[in-house]
């Protein structure tokens, strides 16, 4: 079998889920982590907004609506690059392979969408090494609405609320939601998107995952 | 594209200070808001690290030494388009003056100081006003740990410890601030930072401060 090639030179291998809110990433996420351990690999598991440094800070200020665009993309950015520094590339240095739910393609569907200039979202995470594989869950609004209701309900700024698009919930998160997946839309072929149908079964998208995974694992890149 | 090379056309008038700690800056600007406001101006202050929003996530996360060059930098700006946004841009357009106790050229200094690609920290702050006035007070590092050290020792990221350029906090002060000098230094021709001399007296610098002011409050139209 070819050789795998990978994107960045440290010694383990980085694996991205990314798709909208309610697309599905972390139920994924936690069975390809499953399955990667069951056949005795190091994974480790990392998750947007959960730096030890500035997470709370960002939930706090959400919660008070405290954010503008450009604060709101400096937060998460800050965010990213601690747990890049201390988290991601120290594991990926030490042969891990590192599982993300969600990466700097999140910020860039989001703040473009805020009105950031996409240049500028690009420079604050241009330190973001190039992952060996992006998953991308592609969801419909229509289906991605009704998950959120039935389960989180609508949250402020999960429905652009900060943005202004329209002072009705359902209004603006449908808005929202459906210019952040034209700009992941985008993204697909920039970035080469694994896209998957996310409203296949959940063990449907799983072996997905599972085969492509697989498929680097059994070329023997980390041995 | 960069706001910080263009004129920002707006009412207000923004006027910055700089330098490293020390230098005389926050005497200056005192003195001048004093005058300002008592010559009936509407005069707004704001200095760095202050905003509401994470100031004291970037005081404690200091006091922790818990912060990348990277992360650092990035808390800064943070801060800074916390009250950009909040306070800085809405007074300019309501034709206020506008005196910042450091401004974005504080984050070119010290964050290229601490090894950040000055371009990448340049385009992160693009969003920042170009200042009316840019005063820059130079001095060297040694007479400002003298003044700022007489009772306490340097804190760590302002003798820039987290480079490890000495185990002797003194030291790496003065290694640490001579590279910050160095970068004001550039930004003097880049930017048009007017450099005043941090060792005349108080008042000469003050004299001259107020003159070059009023010269652009009069090119505004604006009788002082």
């Amino acid at each position: 079998m070819k050789k795998f090639q990978k994107k960045h030179n440290y010694e383990g291998l980085l694996i991205v889920i990314e798709g909208t809110d309610g697309s599905g990433k972390s139920t994924q996420l936690e069975l390809l982590k499953r399955s990667i351990q069951a056949q005795s690999y190091g994974v480790m598991v990392s998750e947007w907004k959960t730096s030890r440094l500035i997470a709370n800070v960002i939930d706090d200020a959400k919660d008070r609506n405290l954010l503008n665009a450009t604060t709101y993309s400096l937060l998460y950015a800050a965010d990213f690059v601690d747990r890049l520094e201390n988290q991601i590339i120290p594991a990926l240095k030490s042969g891990f392979i590192v599982l993300l739910d969600r990466y700097y393609y999140t910020a860039l569907a989001r703040d473009v969408v805020r009105g950031q200039d996409i240049e500028w979202v690009k420079n604050l995470y241009e330190c973001a090494p190039e992952p060996d594989l992006i998953f991308y869950l592609d969801m419909p609004v229509d289906v991605l609405l009704k998950r959120i209701i039935g389960t989180t309900g609508l949250n402020y700024y999960e429905s652009g609320r900060d943005v202004g698009f329209s002072t009705d919930f359902y209004k603006s998160f449908e808005i929202y939601q459906n210019k952040c997946l034209e700009q992941y839309n985008r993204m697909k072929k920039e970035y080469n998107f694994k896209s998957i149908d996310g409203t296949k079964s959940i063990e449907e998208i799983h072996s997905i995952m599972q085969k492509e995974v697989q498929k680097i694992l059994d070329s023997g890149v980390l041995y | 594209m960069s706001r910080l090379t263009e004129k920002h056309n707006l009412p207000g008038t923004l006027v910055c200070v700089e330098g490293i700690d020390g230098s005389g800056k926050s005497t200056q600007i005192t003195l001048l808001r004093d005058w300002l406001k008592s010559s009936g101006k509407d005069v707004i202050f704001t200095e760095w690290n202050s905003s509401d929003l994470i100031s004291q996530t970037t005081k404690l996360a200091k006091k922790k030494n818990l912060l990348s060059p990277r992360t650092f930098s990035l808390l800064h700006a943070v801060d800074f388009a916390d009250r950009l946004k909040q306070v800085i841009g809405p007074a300019l357009k309501a034709g206020f003056i506008v005196l910042a106790d450091r401004y974005a050229y504080t984050a070119f200094a010290r964050d290229v100081a601490r090894g950040v690609d000055p371009d990448w920290v340049r385009k992160v702050y693009s969003f920042a006003y170009q200042p009316d006035l840019a005063l820059y007070f130079d001095i060297d590092p040694k007479t400002s740990m003298e003044r700022i050290c007489s009772n306490r020792a340097p804190k760590f990221y302002e003798a820039g410890m987290d480079l490890k350029l000495s185990n002797d906090p003194y030291e790496s002060y003065m290694i640490f601030q001579g590279r910050v000098i160095k970068e004001y230094q550039k930004m003097v021709d880049e930017f048009g930072l007017v450099k005043l001399n941090a060792l005349d007296s108080i008042h000469s610098k003050q004299v001259a401060i107020r003159n070059m002011l009023k010269e652009v409050l009069n090119a505004k139209g604006v009788e002082i």
